[in-house]
């Protein structure tokens, strides 16, 4: 039955690894070792549990002539001592020398992610001395560059992981932890967080975009701008209410009064791939269902829900937010 | 005389207790082995983890530490080896109800203890080997 | 074992009528004599009648309700895992609220490890290690009964807090700062419940040591001891060393909790990795707890199974030892992610792995027995052989994840959750239902059903592989752990689906299985008396049954009794051996030397009583009203519980005998009363206060802890305690150590006054001591809300008070003892008691004051 299910299953992973969050489709120089580690120890442990499981099926079924109990005892040195030695020794050697690898420090732009209740805080670091460039809950990296992520959390402990670049690390109020992830495709790869983290945990994801490096570069010195002023008047009347409906007291929209910092930056936040920490499409339409359900679509959230507003004005708020390319 | 045979089994059973001790004592060594390694590496990586060389130390010392881990483990195994006394009669079950058996079982558990213990000492020091920085 | 220890135990036990020779065991009882015994006998061990059976406290008895309060408590997890299964069955469910899942799957994993697996072992230990032994009872069959007590009413309040909603969400990991900050009662719930109970399973495992170190039949020697025995020795200590920090953990959690004192809150200093240091310290050692007492019952199995003694009996006690030692060298494996140096993690990579070679040489053992035997397949080898099948593909995904780098990127995803069931059902699940089966004709003279048996294997064995084989996957695809809900575009959907449709076809098997369990029988006829023809001694058990556990003592000359000693079970029958009879109508129990099992006591074991479960519900209510910060009436069930407590031990443990020595039969005379080593209160203490003291030094740990790991410990310009109080102190205890010692040598030698007077003094100093130790914190100006360097100090004075404060009660109680004469010279084994209680205490106060008053003064 066992047997059946295992080599199945082999035939499953190879035919449905196809998922943006996959460990074994990977997109990163990290994570592919650690696949390639996978694989390796995957055909190891299935060819030890058949050896293990078939000795047993055939000492309790097959009844073979009885063994002296010096051969016995050989056998409990030999698969109980001697082998598991050998074999264990050999593969504590290969993992840890994959270990300075996957830990080794990247260059260039230092992005930092602060782990919040639920959502990610995302700061880009040039190293050149000017203020990072503050975004949320999307994380934009150069591909074939290793780029250092330095980690923290406010309130709670969360962990960082993109499973088709990296490993995953812990996040931590009061406690600076880092990694660093070399992509090798470009393309979107979502990632969550995978330390439990209070009510909605389930609900705190993102999405990773892989860009070329020059498109890397143009989008950077785009985020670096303020947000553009909307021009037609139902975003600009959603502009309005942003303002009075106090929006700017927890965020930050660059540019005008808005400078919170309690939520997500929303600066440019029309121009991400998903809304709400990766549970939304980045449409008007979520924005304004968003605004609306905060609570039913995020449990314990603590952005009130605005359903006193009209329909109107919801549907102006959505348009100005997703206007904020 | 019947004191006499009182002494005798005092110190025979003295000599037990202390075996029965023995056969925690190759597994203490790795626990303090380990202890030894895992504090030291903690410590420095805190206090440290930007200076290589006190870091190079530190691998050396715990090198020098492991050997003498082995050492010691080795020296409780050839304790008990000869406590189990194998070779006089081969006897590896111990099952019978005289006071050679408890003594001979007790020596050859230490010894497979130790044995185990060699092992974890070994695949212990593996780390120090491998893995040059705090990183 | 000391010098004194060995004197007492060769010179008490007769040398000329020890060992009984064939002769005198040849030697014939005629039949009323046997009548009039046995009915005396029967009448000692008398189990209560109608509503007072609840003050029973003999073991099959205990270990019944036990085992199946236990049971009861898995199967509410059960539910819990269940209801959590539909509502992941499909994507973006809103069966459960988010804030409900999480309530459910923090009391799954409680309530089956706390709840379930620890105390299940404790419950079958209780319930076969006496049998086993040859014993009549636990040593301490009140603490048994008090153990249980504890266990149940903290198991309905934790379980309870369910049903209003109020349960802790914070994972059973219980991570600050999510559950310090936590709100509502839920984490108070979980850190106040659950320290009861684990205080009730230090308590068992104390009373598991002690019985078999000393509880063994006469002959047994340690080489002959069942395996069985080897594993709760093993799993006792590692009880004793694993939960205190733990214990030390939830101690420093309450205190934030209820005080605000900051030990986890980075903001003043704190550091929440200490919590995952100690909970893990603690978690890790807890998988081999719930895992090799299942090993254990295939190691009874195995040999029955293949009719064969077990081939590698010192492989096998090597592995048990082995991995109880390695065991508490893998936690940090559980904190791979935390960003700790690759060094460290490297050397926990290397222990993890080593574990894996005496597991092994376990299950290796086992497969060279069935092979050097001829096996006759029966149910419960059925189950051990499902449980190998799903233990070692467990353990082969343990050895992956064992491997750091590999955890980096599974670490908290579901194919942990697939591991993890993999180990418990293949490592305690289906071993510990195979040892239903296998004991159920000694737990109740009848049997269960072939036909049920099978159909509940086949149930469970697939349901389970289709439950958490696709997990694997399902995590390889990137689903973390103890999410409530996914979205559907991530391909897990399928793969959810699939395992709910397991899940149920699991609780088919338990419903199966439990039907059969519980079913009456009343119209079958009685088992035969030894169903598999099994060596150990547990299947000399009387049918129909008897509370006596054994007609007569046998003694014991080989590894299977029942295969090798001829007319073993006649001549128990017949009552042959030791303690065939009760004259005094006394509940009396052997107790022998620990290596060769030498008799040489007769110890009165207590019988029936309501003082064990007013001690329970008070000793329950001290710690359940805290819960809700109603602390007068925790203060005044504190009191009452310690009252109870003191009124149990005057009035029942080491009465004064009647009689110096008796005989114990085959010409055998045996003091009743022993103090100091000889006796089990003594070891009894001894073990308690090991594990007391591994709390003690979880929290010096921490202090080390913050020391290291933070920048700026010892803040500068902060006070310091009191030297001078302090110094002061420590000379008070001083004080009151040498005169307690000084009290137990005059009182043996006869001057009891001068010993009282002593002892008198010895109190004053505790108090003077107590009180300085007190101000040299409270006085010095630090404040425990404002850092966590004064938080540990105080924690750590704290604990060292409330040390010295019991120490007093205790010597409150040997005063009283020498005042109403149940103190004399001969019957000192109260005040020995106390006195090793007090050197423990003399060191903790040591340590105590250099961590505290000296070290932050260095640093």
């Amino acid at each position: 039955m066992k047997n059946v299910a295992l080599i199945s299953l082999s035939c499953l992973l190879l035919s449905s690894c196809s998922g943006v969050q996959s460990v074994l489709d990977t997109a990163g120089k990290d994570a592919s070792v650690l696949a390639h580690l996978f694989w390796v120890l995957l055909v190891g442990a299935i060819v030890l549990w058949l050896l293990m499981n078939g000795l047993f099926f055939y000492v309790t079924r097959i009844e073979p002539r009885e063994l002296s109990r010096r051969a016995a005892e050989a056998l409990v040195i030999g698969g109980g001592i001697v082998f598991p030695f050998i074999l264990l020794a050999g593969l504590i050697a290969y993992a840890l020398s994959i270990m300075p690898d996957q830990r080794a420090a990247g260059d260039g732009v230092v992005v930092r992610v602060t782990g919040e209740q639920w959502w990610w805080r995302v700061e880009y670091d040039l190293g050149d001395g000017s203020a990072p460039i503050v975004s949320a809950n999307e994380i934009r990296l150069p591909v074939d560059h290793r780029t250092e992520i330095k980690l923290g959390a406010n309130k709670v402990i969360h962990s960082f992981w993109v499973p088709a670049l990296a490993g995953k690390m812990d996040m931590f109020p009061g406690r600076e932890t880092r990694m660093a992830v070399e992509p090798e495709k470009t393309g979107i790869f979502r990632g969550q967080c995978a330390e439990f983290c209070g009510e909605s945990h389930a609900l705190m994801a993102f999405q990773t975009v892989v860009l070329e490096q020059d498109e890397f570069e143009q989008w950077l010195e785009r985020e670096r701008q303020d947000a553009v002023q909307p021009t037609e008047a139902v975003p600009r009347q959603g502009e309005q209410l942003f303002v009075s409906e106090g929006c700017g007291a927890c965020h930050t929209i660059r540019g005008t009064e808005a400078q919170g910092n309690l939520g997500p930056d929303l600066t440019h936040v029309g121009s991400r791939k998903s809304l709400g920490a990766g549970i939304l499409p980045p449409t008007a339409e979520a924005f304004s269902n968003w605004t609306r359900h905060t609570g039913a679509i995020k449990p314990g959230v603590k952005m009130p829900s605005f359903a006193h507003l009209s329909d109107r004005q919801i549907e102006a708020l959505g348009q100005y937010l997703e206007a904020l390319k | 005389m019947a004191k006499n045979r009182e002494n005798e089994e005092v110190r025979t059973f003295a000599e037990e207790a202390d075996s029965l001790w023995l056969i925690t004592f190759a597994c203490s060594i790795w626990a303090i082995h380990f202890v030894v390694c895992y504090g030291a590496a903690a410590f420095v990586c805190a206090k440290w983890s930007s200076n290589p060389a006190v870091i190079t130390n530190m691998r050396v010392g715990l090198g020098i530490i492991s050997v003498l881990a082995l050492c010691a483990v080795s020296y409780i195994g050839w304790r008990s080896w000869v406590q189990w006394d194998f070779l006089d009669d081969y006897d590896y079950e111990h099952d019978l109800a005289k006071e050679e058996h408890r003594h001979e079982f007790l020596g050859h558990a230490s010894f497979l203890l130790s044995v185990i213990s060699f092992i974890g000492v070994i695949y212990v020091s593996l780390p120090i080997l491998f893995l040059e920085t705090c990183q | 074992m000391t010098q004194s220890t060995q004197n007492r135990e060769s010179s008490s036990s007769g040398v000329a009528t020890y060992p009984p020779t064939e002769q005198m065991l040849e030697e014939k009882i005629d039949k009323r004599t046997q009548e009039k015994t046995a009915d005396r006998l029967r009448k000692a061990w008398e189990t209560p009648k109608g509503w007072r059976y609840w003050s029973a406290v003999n073991n099959s008895e205990v270990g019944v309700w036990y085992s199946l309060t236990a049971f009861f408590f898995m199967m509410c997890a059960g539910v819990l895992a269940l209801l959590m299964r539909v509502q992941l069955a499909v994507p973006e469910n809103d069966f459960l609220s988010a804030d409900t899942f999480n309530q459910f799957f923090t009391m799954h994993g409680s309530a089956m490890m706390f709840l379930f697996a620890v105390p299940m072992f404790e419950a079958i230990s209780i319930l076969v290690l006496p049998a086993l032994l040859g014993a009549r009872d636990m040593p301490f069959p009140r603490l048994s009964a008090y153990g249980y007590w504890c266990f149940l009413i903290g198991g309905i309040f934790v379980m309870g807090s369910i049903l209003f909603g109020v349960a802790p969400n914070s994972g059973w990991f219980m991570y600050p700062p999510l559950a310090t900050k936590a709100e509502g009662v839920g984490s108070d719930i979980w850190l106040l419940g659950l320290s009861f109970i684990e205080v009730a399973s230090i308590a068992a495992a104390v009373e598991l040591i002690v019985g078999v170190l000393k509880c063994r039949p006469p002959g047994m020697r340690i080489n002959l001891m069942p395996l069985y025995g080897w594993y709760v020795l093993v799993v006792g200590g590692m009880i004793l060393f694993a939960f205190p920090p733990l214990i030390a953990g939830d101690f420093l959690f309450e205190l934030e909790r209820s005080f605000d004192w900051p030990f986890f809150d980075p903001e003043r200093g704190g550091d929440p990795m200490l919590w995952q240091h100690l909970f893990w310290i603690f978690g890790h050692p807890e998988v081999y707890i719930v895992f090799l007492p299942s090993i254990a019952i295939a190691a009874m199995v195995v040999p029955t199974v293949a009719q064969r003694p077990i081939v590698g009996y010192s492989w096998i006690v090597l592995s048990a030892v082995g991995t109880g030692f390695l065991s508490f060298g893998l936690w940090v494996h559980h904190m791979f992610t935390t960003g700790l140096p690759s060094i460290s993690l490297g050397f926990f990579t290397a222990a993890s792995e080593a574990v894996v070679i005496p597991t092994g040489i376990q299950l290796f053992a086992f497969v060279a027995t069935l092979m050097v035997g001829r096996v006759k397949l029966n149910l419960p080898m059925l189950y051990i052989a499902g449980a190998l099948a799903i233990f070692t593909a467990g353990g082969l995904t343990g050895v992956m994840l064992a491997l750091a780098p590999f955890d980096w990127q599974v670490h908290d995803t579901y194919f942990v959750v697939a591991h993890l069931h993999y180990t418990l059902f293949g490592g305690m699940v289906f071993p510990l239902i195979a040892g239903i089966y296998y004991f159920y004709p000694f737990f109740t003279k009848k049997q269960m059903s072939v036909r049920l048996g099978k159909i509940a294997f086949w149930l469970l064995f697939t349901g389970f592989h289709i439950a958490f084989l696709p997990m694997h996957l399902t995590g390889l695809m990137g689903m973390p752990r103890r999410v409530y809900t996914y979205p559907s575009t991530l391909g897990w959907d399928w793969l959810n689906m699939i395992s709910t449709v397991g899940a149920f076809i699991v609780a088919v098997g338990f419903l199966v299985f439990t039907y059969d369990l519980l079913r009456p029988k009343g119209k079958q006829p009685y088992t035969p008396r030894n169903p598999y023809n099994a060596g150990t001694l547990e299947w000399s058990h009387n049918i129909p049954d008897e509370a006596w556990g054994s007609r007569s003592i046998p003694y014991i000359t080989s590894r299977y009794p029942l295969w090798d000693q001829e007319k073993i079970v006649e001549r128990m029958d017949a009552g042959r051996y030791y303690l065939a009879d009760a004259p005094e109508g006394k509940r009396e129990t052997l107790i022998t030397t620990v290596l060769d099992a030498k008799p040489i006591q007769v110890m009165r074991v207590t019988g029936p009583a309501w003082i064990t479960i007013c001690a329970a519900i008070f000793t329950g209510g001290a710690f359940i009203f805290p819960t809700f910060h109603w602390y007068p009436p925790a203060i005044v069930s504190g009191i009452l519980a310690i009252a109870c407590v003191l009124y149990w031990l005057w009035t029942s443990t080491a009465p004064i005998p009647e009689q110096k020595t008796k005989d114990a039969g085959l010409g055998l005379n045996l003091p009743i009363y022993a103090s100091g080593p000889a006796s089990a209160g003594w070891w009894g203490v001894w073990i308690t206060m090991l594990g007391d003291s591994t709390a003690f030094a979880s929290l010096i740990f921490g202090f080390f802890f913050y020391w290291t790991a933070k920048e700026n410990f010892v803040p500068s310009g902060s006070d310091f305690v009191l030297a001078s109080y302090l110094v002061l102190g420590v000379l008070s205890f001083a004080v009151t150590w040498a005169t307690l010692v000084g009290a137990r040598a005059l009182n043996r030698r006869g001057s009891t006054k001068t010993a009282r007077n002593l002892l008198l003094v010895s109190a004053l100093f505790t108090i003077a001591g107590t009180a300085l130790f007190c101000l040299s914190v409270v006085n010095s100006g630090l404040e425990p809300t404002s850092h966590v360097y004064p938080a540990i100090i105080w924690a750590i004075m704290v604990w060292t008070v409330v040390h010295t404060a019991v120490g007093l009660i205790m010597l409150g109680y040997c005063i009283a003892g020498a005042t109403f004469g149940k103190l004399t010279p001969e019957h000192d084994a109260d005040l020995c008691n106390v006195t090793l209680y007090w050197h423990f205490i003399i060191i903790t106060v040591v340590v105590a004051s250099l961590v505290i008053g000296l070290l932050p003064r260095l640093l």
